[in-house]
């Protein structure tokens, strides 16, 4: 019988500083069989392991449209993101998934999308960002507000200009009050404010919400403001994990497994939740 | 398959289970403890108690268990994978309770994908029960769907039938297997009714009005309430033959490590905590809410079973003589029933 917490052998075969303790890992299968079987989604996670320290969660950070690798964003945090951050190209990491549900990125064809945010949380957005622009002539307009504390702290630095650079995108990019540099030409603001001066038309359009906790609880009156149906708005939901297959117990909210049943969810679905976040 | 076994017959018994290759676990006296362990002799096992101080439940999901073993060479890392962790045992004497809790266990370790390790100790462990014949007040296995007799479980249920003889009933064709390999130790059935000596078990409130309970009042002072008592130490989690929950962490030198999954619980703090310091049950009240909820609502609704049996371990164990059944008695009763409160009133209070 299989092992189901048994991990994938991936090569690091490229490493991104993104911003101050972030770092993209670009991993390609050892096993060029599992590579070539190896399926996922946007919206999925998966459990990345420094071997001797242990395993962290993160969600999978590019594109399913971008074969033949998987990327992984995250800031050295705690035990495990250190000992990852530790790491370089040709060393050996683990990986398990990809496990949860996905953005259902068909039912959005032929709508506009806007998607919002804040700080370390673009990775799991730049998977479905990158995916629909991959997909581009599907969708109509794309909109992008991403806001972070300080202009050092916006990730995908190199992106973001590509998205600039592109006139099928309108990127709004944004820092906190006092993070901006004396060049930044961005906004200075938080991105619920942000959002409320974009003010994206909610006509026909789909927006995905993802951010530390504070920045949604403010984020998602503001939409509902500009006339969003919550069953139109998709989120992701973190949780602390360890199995990632609904059996350690511990990522629920109310009845809900975050890593079964999430971690996309819409404001609907999140809004029947019990207070528990 | 029926038969019957007389106490005279029991070193016969666990002579024959060790020839046959199997290890047997027990309770044992072990100065004030009554401990399921590993036995060698007859003369080990101990039958005048009510419950055994630990249960079931660390044969088939281990304190701590190797998921995985690795070596580090430089940049490469190679797995194995881990070996004969399912011993070919009999479990023998467990309480009724205990055997109940595995199929519901069940359910959790095979929804979506199968969890080896517990499913692997499952087939490889034979249950053999024996029905209880005194309780205590902390027992409440007849008020969650059970009894001091259940056969849920079981391979095989023992229930004395006299101061030196058991009646023995099997469950399972791997119980009816175990009768049949030691044939020998066990008599014929009786004739006529034999005179079963099971406990009677109070029963302490109607399981059906918990669930409806529970689904209108996740916000409601009762839970700063009951928790008000708790210190977070878990025994609770520990002690209780339903409770799952595991950690998962690397165990590791320099060149070779193992990656171990322990038990873990809902009433430490640390369980929950983000990396970022966020913690989404940050306060006792919402990890005793979290504990009633996961047992008496989430589990009905996801796998139809509640997760609990009754054994009344975690009232038993509490240093703070918290009792799990007093609760579910207020829960249940119309009388008991406070008002829910304004949200504002029934938000946990900080207790960190």
């Amino acid at each position: 019988m299989d092992n189901i917490y048994t991990p994938y052998l991936m090569n690091i075969s490229d490493v991104t500083d993104e911003a101050p303790g972030v770092r993209t890992f670009r991993l390609n299968f050892q096993n060029e069989n599992e590579g070539k079987n190896f399926k996922f989604q946007t919206g999925q996670f998966a459990l990345y392991s420094a071997f001797g320290y242990g395993e962290s969660t993160f969600c999978i950070a590019s594109s399913p449209t971008r074969k033949d690798y998987v990327e992984c964003t995250f800031r050295q945090a705690g035990r495990v993101t250190n000992a990852l951050s530790e790491l370089n190209v040709g060393d050996t990491i683990g990986f398990r998934g990809p496990y949860g549900n996905v953005f259902p990125i068909e039912e959005w064809e032929g709508k506009n999308l806007v998607f919002i945010a804040g700080g370390i949380a673009l990775p799991p957005l730049r998977s479905v960002i990158w995916n629909c622009l991959d997909l581009r002539d599907k969708y109509k307009n794309i909109t992008i507000v991403y806001g972070a504390k300080t202009v050092a702290d916006l990730v995908y630095k190199h992106e973001l200009k590509e998205w600039t650079a592109r006139d099928d995108v309108n990127l709004v990019t944004a820092v906190d009050p006092g993070g901006e540099t004396p060049d930044w030409t961005g906004k200075v603001g938080f991105v619920p404010t942000v959002v409320e001066e974009t003010a994206p038309d909610s006509k026909d359009t789909i927006a995905i919400v993802c951010g530390p906790p504070i920045m949604i609880k403010f984020t998602l009156p503001v939409l509902e403001k500009l006339g969003f149906k919550q069953d139109k708005v998709y989120t992701t939901l973190e949780n602390r994990m360890k199995c990632g297959l609904g059996k350690c117990g511990r990522c629920n909210i109310g009845c809900t497994y975050i890593c079964k049943e999430g971690p996309v969810f819409t404001a609907e679905e999140v809004s029947k939740m019990p207070d528990e976040f | 398959m029926e038969k019957t076994l007389k106490k005279e017959n029991f070193n016969s018994l666990i002579t024959g289970l060790k020839d046959k290759g199997y290890k047997t676990i027990a309770p044992k006296k072990d100065n004030n403890l009554i401990t399921l362990c590993e036995i060698q002799e007859a003369d080990e096992i101990h039958f005048d108690h009510i419950q055994t101080n630990n249960s079931i439940k660390e044969y088939f999901l281990p304190k701590t268990e190797k998921i995985l073993s690795y070596t580090i060479e430089k940049t490469k890392v190679s797995i194995e994978e881990p070996e004969g962790f399912a011993v070919k045992s009999v479990v023998f004497g467990a309480r009724p309770c205990d055997a109940a809790s595995l199929p519901i266990m069940d359910k959790v370790f095979n929804w979506d994908c199968t969890d080896k390790f517990w499913i692997e100790r499952r087939e490889a462990i034979t249950v053999v029960t024996i029905a209880c014949d005194k309780c205590d007040s902390y027992c409440f296995c007849t008020s969650v769907g059970l009894a001091p007799d259940s056969k849920k479980g079981s391979d095989v249920l023992l229930t004395k039938i006299s101061d030196d003889e058991y009646l023995v009933e099997t469950e399972t064709e791997k119980g009816e297997g175990l009768i049949k390999e030691l044939e020998t130790v066990f008599s014929e059935p009786p004739s006529g009714t034999p005179d079963r000596q099971v406990a009677t078990v109070e029963k302490k409130f109607e399981i059906d009005k918990v669930k409806p309970w529970l689904d209108e009042n996740f916000v409601h002072k009762i839970w700063a309430e009951f928790s008000k008592k708790c210190i977070g130490c878990g025994v609770c989690t520990f002690v209780c033959p339903t409770c799952h929950c595991f950690d998962i962490v690397d165990e590791c030198t320099m060149a070779k490590g193992d990656r171990v999954k322990n038990w873990d619980g809902c009433q430490f703090k640390m369980f929950t905590l983000h990396t970022s310091g966020h913690n989404p049950r940050s306060t006792q009240d919402q990890r005793w809410r979290q504990r009633i909820m996961h047992k008496f609502k989430y589990y009905v609704e996801k796998f139809d079973n509640i997760l609990c049996v009754g054994c009344g371990r975690c009232s038993r164990s509490c240093p703070a003589d918290m009792n799990i059944s007093e609760m579910l008695e207020i829960i249940a009763t119309d009388e008991g029933q406070p008002e829910p409160v304004s949200s504002d009133e029934g938000q946990p209070v900080s207790k960190e």
